[in-house]
């Protein structure tokens, strides 16, 4: 009852013309960003926080504004993935395998329907799920103290970076790094600056917006030039649907997916990608009964929809309830609200339950923008598409430069922007990845707080991080996660080595 | 061989961060100082890249030649730009650098001198006067 009275005051802060507008806005060029390859939803949204602050959004409009987006870019995605066989973001993978053989047989516009509607279902029962899951654990969280929160950010930094994938090692530096550039700046409890060469323009620390811009989306830049795809893209043309809209929801499907996509987005580390996958592999065991998916079965389109659309919701939910976030996209959310001066977590449902509840009842909104946007519109956005991108890519490098450039005015951001660019590009080359340095940067300062709360009550001790049992069990979740990534790795590197001799 | 000197730079990184950390106590045996933090991170970030040295991953493939050759084009372009934004104003600065990345990404050079004048008016008139955030106007607009 509480929940739908909070939801109710949700729908009045959400329904305010400038809140649907945002929304509004942030749909529209979320799903942009979804369908053009090479913007990803990572980079889109750094790209577009700085104009949030030069707008003086309020944090709750902000907020929307980011959020639509992101579950924008997740209807987007699949735009790509189905007319020209190459995925708009990293979650729309999985889309092409059933996507692209549809659109070939000339049911692009069915594909676009069936991803379309599945999509609207995952991001709403994902809103569903966080309307209910979200004050739940916000009230357990409440009782957490500074021990707690210094193991979930350990956590957050080892498991969210994407431990699972990959080299370990590498995973770790990076997300050590990313809490080393953190330090840059005045260090807040003494006032001495740290690591700041003696530049003043360091004093205040290196914003994350810069930092996440130019690592994603100048690098992005770099890498696309060695990539540069020679010759014109063949296009599938929308065409007519085949079948009766009614008949392209395919329920069940859904459903399993959205469920399975949710717990994997609420889960750290694991985001829409993973979701993804594992929603078009459910499908696949559950209802592959006559060999047809891969084949433009459109059951494949719409699992993998349905599962990174609710992931996306999923992972809303540490980042709104513990301050923590659930992946890159939602960090880089996390970031802003700092910003901002909002700090998520479990106070925050009691103190601004604006905001909470505003943002909740404004993904019901967009979600519904969304389908509207997405049906009718989807031809529009296939057109975007035919742009070259010879003229999109700078494009977005100068939306990129405006986006920093208004943070400060002054060239130097613009030059770490730059640099970061070029240092993102060699990490990316070197299988380093790109997550965790970022979320280090974002989850620095808390971290540290925590760490000098804890250590403040125990009088310095610095065993007293382990001594209280959810603290402890956190911790040795991390373990167990390093111990599994290491013995993976071990076991790659022998098969690498038994490879090598046999041939 | 690339993860090796990754490796390298990694660890002399953790002992010079953890060299800079020690000079921030505040006080001796201040156990909650500036120094704290830093110094607790730097250790596993030198043995991560001790570990990179003994255990490197295969090389990536580095680009070369004309690709190599168009991304250090691209950085100097970009440096540039980051220089001369404002005392060149955004639309000029604009439009030189996205014509100059346009050819280089294959247009030809009308198309690139086009690129760039839609891109510069087009965002000047988008971002500063529909959406209020100011940019440089410089010498476009006789400063």
């Amino acid at each position: 009852m509480d929940i739908l009275f909070s939801l109710a005051h949700g729908f009045a802060v959400a329904t305010q013309p400038v809140n649907l507008l945002v929304a509004f806005i942030g749909c529209f060029v979320g799903t942009v960003i979804g369908a053009l390859p090479g913007i990803g939803p990572v980079n889109g949204i750094a790209i577009l926080i700085p104009l949030a602050f030069s707008l003086d959004l309020s944090p709750v409009s902000a907020l929307i504004l980011l959020t639509s987006v992101y579950y924008g870019s997740m209807f987007g995605g699949r735009i790509a993935s189905i007319l020209l066989n190459i995925p708009g973001d990293s979650s729309a993978v999985v889309t092409c395998i059933d996507g692209f053989p549809m659109a070939k047989q000339g049911r692009a516009a069915d594909a676009l329907a069936i991803s379309a509607i599945s999509s609207f279902v995952g991001g709403t029962l994902a809103t569903v799920g966080l309307t209910v899951l979200a004050p739940t654990l916000a009230m357990a969280a409440i009782h957490f103290g500074p021990r707690e929160y210094f193991a979930l950010y350990v956590m957050a930094i080892v498991i969210v970076g994407g431990i699972a994938t990959g080299n370990p090692a590498k995973t770790l530096a990076a997300g050590l790094l990313g809490l080393a550039i953190g330090t840059v700046g005045i260090d807040p409890a003494t006032g001495i600056p740290r690591f700041t060469f003696g530049a003043y323009e360091l004093y205040e620390g290196i914003d994350f917006v810069i930092v996440a811009i130019g690592l994603f989306a100048i690098s992005e830049f770099l890498i696309y030039i060695e990539q540069r795809r020679t010759g014109p893209i063949e296009q599938v043309p929308v065409g007519r649907r085949t079948t009766a809209l009614r008949q392209l929801t395919y329920p069940a499907t859904s459903l399993r997916a959205s469920l399975l996509g949710f717990v994997i987005g609420v889960l750290p580390g694991a985001g829409a990608t993973l979701a993804s996958f594992m929603g078009y592999a459910l499908e696949k065991r559950v209802s592959d009964k006559d060999g047809t998916f891969g084949k433009g079965d459109p059951r494949g389109v719409a699992a993998p929809e349905a599962a990174d659309n609710a992931a996306a919701g999923g992972s809303l939910v540490p980042m709104l309830t513990l301050g923590v976030p659930g992946s890159g996209t939602t960090a880089i959310m996390l970031g802003m609200l700092v910003t901002l001066n909002v700090q998520p977590g479990p106070l925050l449902f009691q103190q601004q339950p604006d905001i909470v509840w505003g943002l909740v009842a404004a993904l019901y909104v967009s979600n519904v923008i969304l389908l509207i946007l997405n049906i009718p519109l989807v031809g529009l956005f296939a057109k975007l598409l035919t742009v070259p991108s010879h003229y999109l890519m700078p494009g977005v490098v100068t939306v990129s430069f405006l986006g920093v450039y208004s943070v400060n005015q002054n060239s130097f951001d613009l030059l770490l922007m730059v640099g970061f660019g070029v240092f993102g590009y060699l990490l990316r080359k070197l299988s380093i990845p790109l997550v965790p340095v970022v979320l280090g940067i974002i989850l620095g300062t808390p971290m540290e707080q925590s760490l000098r709360r804890a250590m403040a009550a125990s009088g310095g001790d610095i065993w007293t991080l382990v001594e209280s049992p959810l603290a402890l069990l956190l911790h040795a979740i991390t373990a167990c996660v390093i111990l599994v990534a290491i013995l993976r790795e071990a076991g790659r590197r022998r098969n690498a080595a038994a490879v090598e001799r046999g041939a | 061989m690339s993860d090796r000197i990754v490796g390298v730079l990694l660890a002399l990184f953790a002992g010079w961060y953890s060299w800079e950390a020690r000079s921030y106590a505040v006080d001796f045996g201040d156990p909650m100082g500036p120094a704290l933090f830093p110094e607790i991170l730097a250790p596993p970030v030198g043995l991560l890249g001790l570990y990179l040295v003994l255990r490197p991953d295969p090389d990536p493939e580095w680009s070369t030649g004309r690709y190599l050759l168009s991304q250090l084009a691209t950085v100097v372009a970009l440096v540039a730009y980051a220089l001369l934004l404002q005392p060149l104003g955004f639309i000029l600065a604009t439009l030189v650098m996205v014509a100059c990345l346009t050819a280089m990404l294959g247009a030809r050079l009308p198309q690139a001198l086009l690129g760039g004048v839609v891109s510069s008016l087009g965002f000047f008139a988008l971002f500063d006067w529909f959406l209020g955030i100011p940019l440089p106007p410089g010498l476009a607009f006789g400063g």
